[in-house]
């Protein structure tokens, strides 16, 4: 029912080096449930992870260790298929555990399925904050959550600018109605005031009525997150405007956006989980970053960190605790007690009792944009407490 | 008027126009295909981002001049268009009220081309951005507007000055409006009503095609903009009296300066749902349209 | 007497349904336990037990009325909603299932109004403005909804006792529920009442100078229709556990539309057969995701061009020298 293209490849050729060594070889390897977007509206960020994933993969296998394999099923970023698909998995393929949805709609829709089948879930990226919400057992979340980010923003505004005017303009997804449900509650409380906020429907095409409005109402920043394509419009409708890329804030930069931002967006800010810019990058990470550029012709940005970052945190808890290769329960309960770091980063991982991790957001200013590549300095670091505000009431 | 208010009151009006343009273009496309071979094309919005997605192409990867990548593009609809009436739609000509079997055989077509576009295109689905045919700024009191922009605004006004009176004005214009009328007269009177149906109906996608590049000019753009887009230009074409071009044109203006308005005083969903409320209203109380012929 | 009676071909389709009803309940009864083996095919068939439904009720409107409504989804969807909201404040689903579809048929019936005025394409494109509307609701409406985000984690039903109703339980209520539709189906196209619509069907004006109240009917014909969609949305929540704007929207209506066209509209069987091999495809498919949309892009222009009266119409009418059109009769530019 699902895909195992390269991973046969990977297996064949781990076979083949492993021949004769260690008898850990002749258990079956542990399957893994990758369910995830590889076609329909949120594609784009599905492949992106699938190509993070394959990164881990190529040495995620040494000779010796128990095989973890994934089985790659697409959901169509439909959340019907997505739990279509966790079925299939799940009896079919009786996987160990599930992973994969980059989009809220279809990590939600796996989230369901897993917490009443009592299947454990790692989520790569999804950020909508009830996927760890109280009494969530199975799920655990990399991503720090949406509503978080809007806290994060408001911690960065007050920094920047204290008694700031923040206006916002977005898209109407899950998504961005979290994000802004964080910054309206925090801004006030960071003495902070909002001037304009802006909703637009999906599938709209222009914003230059609505940037005038947000001209007119004279922020110091504006945060701007579209969806897909209109990102783009919004954002350009503003610099034509006369905002300054200086005032502009998005709440999360993947490199591609980045990239379509373009020039004109030199000296915007955007938040961010992993940059190919990060001071902290770790050996590893740099060596990440290298090959995924080298292959990818883009630096990886937080998605493809993220489902790297998945597949090792999954093979650190079946070496240190054998058992839970087989064994759903005490896989969940290693998972909630895992203390470790990102390889890649260094930034602590570990998660509380809902399973959502100690959370953190990067701010970058970018700094130049080439044609393969760009350039960001580092402005902001914030950790919190995920419940640091009450974001699990904040947005249902 | 402060200069903040004067630029919301000055954007308004620019986004009305440049909207507007482009939504009438699309409609008058689809109006013309309507009222030719009474081929609701739902489609239409598809073929807008099939445009839009081979401009993007054709300038991004193969480098060539979004001038040159217009012109072509809209090239290519002939050939497709032509295609398309052979295999499928000669098939209905002789059909009975064959609008309804021209409506889900499009709703056909709509999803085969999501599918293909989906496979193809989706995981770009993020960047769809050409570069702009003209670069600089012109001030127009305190707005500063991109050039660029105001070339698609005149391009976009030309094409429909010039379908205007190609329809009204050209032997062939009046050759369809009398195949629409009443068909068997028209062939009596020595119209040929095959070829005037197939050039119509590449004629109209044409026009759908020439929409859909400026459009991609003018907009960032992504794929589900097909939809919004469909919906649209049937509302458009539905309020103005299907079949009538100067409907389409005039509601079409209507909708970009509704769309930059009640987005100002209201908000943008409101705005999409005004719309669509217009339309169910004019269905329900004059289907044959506010400017029927 | 309507002119309908005359027609052999009608009425012999109204008879002798015994044994293929028979045979039906049977496979669908017998299904579950021959899948409980594997809860992903036995899923994959309650699935296609709910789309046998919601065929049967589209067939009614379709197939048998003249009516092509793309709210079909949609209507599903406002039961599917209403069911969930009551059963998350407290509501016994058992309660709340018959509240949710009658939702769904009240709200078919005031979504339907357009159909008394409106024909053909008219009222096809009509719909389809409904069902957008119904959609961007679903979505603007987030307080009720939770907008796009959907609802997940939506609790089983419980049967007596407190057991939540799972698994071959489930699938056998499902089971019953497309049984018991096809039942009233039949019921309905062999009464007076199927015979009107029929009349309605093919030539609404003449009905109506022959005495029949075209516009109660077609009422009757939305309460019933939106009825089959109410329920199947209502055990459609729970049994999948998630249900979003999207799980109703218009592509839905026109899978549903589709799996009657090819099937064959106007006929008991040809829906059905056309739930049955439509229904499990996007599973089934899913390791070619690519050419799913394109597939049912396919099948929707080959009925159109090559089978306007769908399988069992073109196996029932292969005597007759051509398939009717597919339109219904109508007005010049649909409209009266």
């Amino acid at each position: 029912m699902t895909h195992r293209k390269s991973l046969l490849a990977v297996l064949a050729t781990a076979t083949l080096a492993s021949a004769g060594i260690g008898h850990a070889q002749e258990k079956p390897p542990v399957k893994i449930g990758f369910v995830t977007e590889l076609t329909g509206a949120w594609s784009f960020f599905g492949t992106s992870c699938v190509a993070g994933l394959k990164m881990a993969e190529k040495t995620l296998n040494p000779p010796g260790k128990r095989k973890i394999e994934f089985v790659i099923a697409d959901d169509q970023t439909s959340p019907a298929q997505a739990v279509a698909a966790s079925r299939s998995l799940d009896v079919q393929d009786k996987v160990l555990a599930l992973s994969g949805p980059t989009s809220s709609d279809t990590g939600l829709a796996v989230y369901g399925y897993a917490e009443q089948n009592k299947v454990p879930f790692v989520v790569p990226v999804a950020a909508f904050p009830q996927l760890t919400k109280p009494g969530t057992r199975y799920t655990f979340r990399l991503e720090p959550d949406a509503v978080g980010w809007g806290y994060a923003i408001s911690k960065f505004v007050e920094k920047q600018k204290p008694g700031g005017k923040i206006a916002m303009i977005y898209s109407d997804y899950a998504l961005m109605r979290a994000i802004t449900a964080g910054i309206k509650y925090q801004a006030p409380r960071s003495g902070l005031k909002i001037v304009a906020d802006i909703a637009f429907p999906q599938g709209s095409n222009d914003a230059t009525v609505q940037a005038a409005q947000i001209l007119a109402a004279t922020p110091d920043f504006v945060m701007v997150s579209g969806a897909g394509g209109f990102d783009n419009t919004i954002t350009n409708q503003l610099l034509d405007l006369g905002i300054k890329p200086e005032q502009i804030i998005h709440p999360f930069g993947i490199t591609t956006q980045v990239m379509n931002w373009g020039k004109r967006s030199v000296g915007s800010y955007y938040g961010t989980f992993f940059d190919s810019n990060l001071d902290s990058l770790t050996p590893e990470g740099k060596t990440f970053v290298e090959e995924f550029t080298a292959q990818y012709d883009r630096p990886p940005s937080y998605g493809e960190n993220f489902c790297y970052v998945t597949a090792n945190v999954i093979r650190e808890v079946i070496d240190a605790n054998p058992e839970a290769a087989d064994d759903r329960e005490k896989f969940r309960d290693a998972m909630s007690a895992l203390k470790t770091k990102e390889k890649t980063s260094g930034i602590p991982i570990e998660f509380d009792k809902n399973g959502a991790r100690m959370e953190y957001m990067y701010f970058l200013q970018m700094k130049e944009v080439t044609a393969k590549t760009y350039k960001a300095k580092q402005a902001f670091y914030i950790e919190w407490d995920p419940e640091v505000i009450p974001v699990y009431t904040l947005v249902k | 008027m402060s200069d903040a208010n004067l630029i919301i009151f000055l954007s308004t009006i620019s986004t009305g126009l440049i909207l507007g343009s482009i939504f009438a273009l699309v409609a008058v496309g689809v109006t013309i295909v309507y009222g030719s071979i009474w081929m609701p094309n739902a489609a239409n919005g598809q073929f807008f981002v099939l445009a839009a997605l081979l401009g993007w192409t054709m300038t991004v990867s193969w480098g060539i001049h979004p001038a040159i990548a217009a012109i072509l593009v809209i090239g290519v609809s002939v050939p497709l268009s032509y295609g398309l009436e052979y295999i499928l739609v000669r098939r209905f000509y002789d059909v009975p009220n064959r609008n309804i079997s021209y409506f889900v055989l499009s709703l056909g077509i709509t999803q085969i081309l999501t599918g293909i576009f989906a496979a193809t295109y989706g995981r770009w689905s993020d960047q769809f951005q050409l570069p702009p045919l003209v670069s600089g700024i012109t001030f127009i009191g305190p707005l500063p507007v991109a050039n660029n922009r105001l070339m698609v605004l005149a391009l976009a006004l030309s094409i429909l000055a010039a379908l205007f009176a190609l329809l009204r004005y050209h032997r062939y214009g009046r050759a369809i409006r009398a195949v629409f009328q009443n068909r068997d007269a028209a062939a009596l009177r020595g119209v040929n009503v095959k070829a005037s149906y197939s050039l119509s109906f590449a004629l109209g996608n044409a026009v759908i095609f020439a929409g859909g590049i400026l459009f991609a000019l003018a907009y960032s753009f992504d794929l589900t903009v097909a939809w919004t887009m469909s919906i649209t230009a049937f509302a458009i074409m539905i309020i103005g009296g299907p079949g009538s071009v100067l409907g389409a044109v005039i509601v079409g203006m209507v909708f970009g300066f509704t769309q930059a308005a009640v987005s100002t005083v209201a908000s943008p969903t409101i705005a999409a749902f005004s719309y669509l409320g217009a339309m169910l209203l004019i269905l329900l109380f004059k289907p044959s349209g506010l400017f029927a012929r | 007497m309507t002119p309908v009676t005359e027609k052999k071909d009608l009425s012999l389709l109204a008879k002798g349904h015994g044994l293929p009803l028979a045979c039906f309940a049977v496979v669908a009864f017998a299904t579950p336990f021959l899948l409980s083996g594997n809860r992903y095919f036995a899923f994959v068939a309650g699935v296609t037990m709910i789309h046998i439904l919601w065929a049967s009720g589209m067939n009614l409107l379709y197939g048998y009325t003249g009516l092509m409504p793309l709210m079909f989804a949609g209507l599903a969807g406002i039961s599917a909603y209403t069911v969930v909201g009551l059963t998350a404040s407290g509501w016994s689903f058992w309660l709340a299932l018959p509240v949710g579809a009658l939702a769904a048929s009240i709200s078919g019936i005031i979504l339907g109004l357009p159909s008394l005025r409106l024909k053909g394409f008219y009222f096809t494109l009509c719909s389809l403005v409904i069902q957008t509307v119904v959609t961007l609701g679903f979505i603007y409406f987030s307080g009720l909804t939770n907008g796009d985000t959907g609802i997940s984690q939506i609790p089983l039903p419980s049967m007596g006792g407190g057991q939540p109703l799972s698994g071959l339980a489930y699938d056998l209520v499902l089971s019953a529920a497309a049984v018991i539709g096809v039942i009233v189906l039949i019921v309905i196209v062999k009464s007076t009442l199927g015979r009107r619509l029929i009349a309605i069907r093919e030539d609404d004006e003449l009905a109506g100078m022959l005495g029949i109240n075209v516009t109660g009917y077609k009422m009757i014909a939305f309460f019933i229709g939106s009825l089959f969609a109410g329920v199947g949305g209502a055990l459609y929540a729970p049994y999948i556990g998630f249900i979003s704007p999207r799980s109703f929207d218009v592509l839905i209506s026109m899978n549903i539309w589709l799996m009657v066209a090819f099937g064959g509209r106007g006929t008991i069987w040809g829906p059905v057969i056309g739930a049955i091999l439509l229904a499990p495809l996007s599973f089934l498919l899913q390791e070619y995701y690519t050419v799913k949309d394109i597939l049912y892009g396919l099948l929707i222009i080959a009925v159109i061009v090559l089978m306007p009266a769908g399988i069992a119409g073109g196996f029932l009418r292969k005597k007759k020298e051509s398939a009717p059109p597919l339109d219904v009769p109508a007005t010049p530019r649909g409209a009266k």
